[in-house]
């Protein structure tokens, strides 16, 4: 869009007819139209000469669009009311393939105009700037500083204007053509307009169409917005590093549980003994041991097994009973240990040691039932059985973390997913993700 | 708001975390079997663990 005058002169309306069709002409901007488009004709009329000369006259096609905030509506765009009077709609042209956007020229008598553009239902509202922004152009992706922020190129590309309707504060043309660059730093755009010599910036700041229909008080909803916008702001913007904040305090928090429980678990061994067993002798192998007390609350009860295997196993089946009510904690474990030497070098497996927690034991009178088993040709095993009571449980911290983590990569990911629709579409797209073949 | 949701969700993670660790969960693979017959103190073959028909490893490299 180009830059119009500073509105000049009283508030009147004015009652002409086009010379081209002689339809009435609504003017609605007392004067500081430049151009004025017949609604009737298309005949683009030169406001400024007394008898509305027609500069253009254009055919509209079926093509013809219908702005979606008609001219002539008022709304309050940042506490000040604006008229819609002027429509256009602009294509470029990328990779052979034409996208159309439309813009909207607002009108203040006192504060001067205003746009509002929109593309496939996103919306931004638009002033002219009046600094220079300062454009760092070097790499391949220069910048723009403007009002201490920084702004990343997005697109540049050819904008021919191909439909008009209403006023305009420059001398609008169907067809006319300007390079226009966009600078992103959402919810932020500065766009530069260069036509000839003559470049205009303006600044553009994303309006969600709820906002848009809200402020002109348009009947029914705004179309629905499609695929991520140059500066849509991101809805998890920011989210994403005062969640990995929150995950420190939580990881921290974790510590410092472990370090607690550390400190207050009983670790407390309630029973011991060495047992032997052999595998060629017959008969019944089990046996149980002797009773034990387990004191205090409900906790967890670790049975470790310590064995002289070699290049063998044993398993042994386990039974954790509570004397007084008959409920028993039944489980089973092997442990194995092989080691050797191939053309790999030297290798080893497994261990003569093993442990388990058994969870949630509630006080009481216990002893443990055992029956191991190994292969018939192994011989004598030895091995002890240790039980301590209230063991710290460290895979639990894990899982905790896990938890917290998977929250906090999940919105990381859609964060950047965000970002990956948004620079697809621009002069810099990310390395696709996968192979598009 | 987000954010919001994370530190419940960090809270209750962490509530439970404290209540397993205080309770004594723990990962492993144990089955809890009721009214185990007194007489295993005598007779301790006449119990059958529901693991005793595990399959061993025997192999090694």
């Amino acid at each position: 869009m180009s830059t119009g005058p500073t509105p000049t002169g009283k508030p009147q309306v004015k009652a002409l007819n086009c010379p081209g069709c002689g339809a009435a002409l609504a003017v609605r901007s007392f004067g500081n139209a430049v151009t004025i488009v017949c609604d009737s004709c298309h005949s683009i009329l030169d406001a400024k000469d007394p008898n509305l000369q027609i500069l253009q006259r254009f055919k509209v096609a079926t093509d013809e669009v219908r702005p979606l905030i008609p001219l002539g509506t008022r709304g309050k765009i940042r506490g000040t009311d604006y008229e819609a009077i002027g429509f256009q709609r602009r294509t470029i042209e990328v990779d052979g393939l034409p996208y159309s956007w439309h813009e909207y020229v607002l009108f203040n008598p006192y504060k001067g105009f205003r746009y509002l553009t929109e593309y496939n239902g996103h919306w931004n509202d638009v002033s002219i700037l009046k600094a220079l922004p300062e454009v760092h152009a070097f790499g391949s992706a220069p910048t723009v500083r403007y009002l201490g922020e920084t702004y990343k190129h997005f697109q540049t590309a050819q904008a021919g204007t191909s439909f008009v309707l209403g006023e305009f504060p420059w001398q609008v043309r169907v067809g006319e053509a300007a390079v226009v660059t966009d600078y992103v730093s959402p919810p932020r755009v500065l766009s530069s307009e260069k036509t000839g010599n003559e470049v205009t910036w303006s600044m553009g700041e994303y309006m969600a169409g709820k906002d848009v229909w809200k402020a002109f008080r348009l009947p029914g909803s705004p179309p629905d917005a499609v695929g991520v916008y140059e500066n849509q702001p991101s809805p998890l913007s920011g989210e994403a590093k005062t969640i990995w904040v929150a995950f420190a305090g939580f990881a921290l928090l974790l510590l410092v549980m472990m370090i607690g429980f550390d400190m207050i678990a009983r670790n407390e061994q309630v029973f011991t003994g060495s047992y032997r067993y052999d595998s060629n002798q017959r008969g019944e192998a089990s046996f149980v041991t002797d009773e034990f007390d387990i004191r205090g609350h409900t906790s967890n009860v670790e049975v470790k097994t310590g064995t002289d295997v070699n290049n063998r196993w044993i398993y042994l089946n386990y039974a954790l009973v509570n004397e007084d009510t008959g409920k028993a904690f039944d489980f089973g474990r092997e442990v194995s240990y092989y080691h050797g030497h191939d053309s790999d070098g030297s290798w080893t497996e497994g261990g003569q040691n093993d442990s388990v927690a058994v969870p949630s034991v509630p006080a009481g009178r216990y002893y443990l039932r055992v029956e191991p088993e190994s292969d018939p040709g192994y011989g004598v095993t030895y091995y002890t059985i240790t039980v301590k009571r209230d063991v710290p449980q460290y895979s639990l911290y894990g899982l905790a973390l896990l938890a917290l983590l998977i929250p906090a990569v999940l919105l990381t990911w859609r964060t950047l997913s965000f970002e990956h629709l948004r620079w697809a579409e621009s002069d810099h797209p990310p390395i696709k993700w996968g192979n598009d073949e | 708001m987000i954010r919001s949701l994370y530190m419940l969700y960090g809270a209750v993670v962490m509530t439970v975390l404290g209540m397993g660790q205080y309770q004594g969960w723990s990962l492993a693979r144990v089955n809890e079997v009721k009214n185990v017959p007194r007489s295993i103190r005598d007779n301790p073959g006449a119990y059958r663990s529901i693991y005793s028909s595990y399959h061993h490893y025997t192999g090694g490299k």
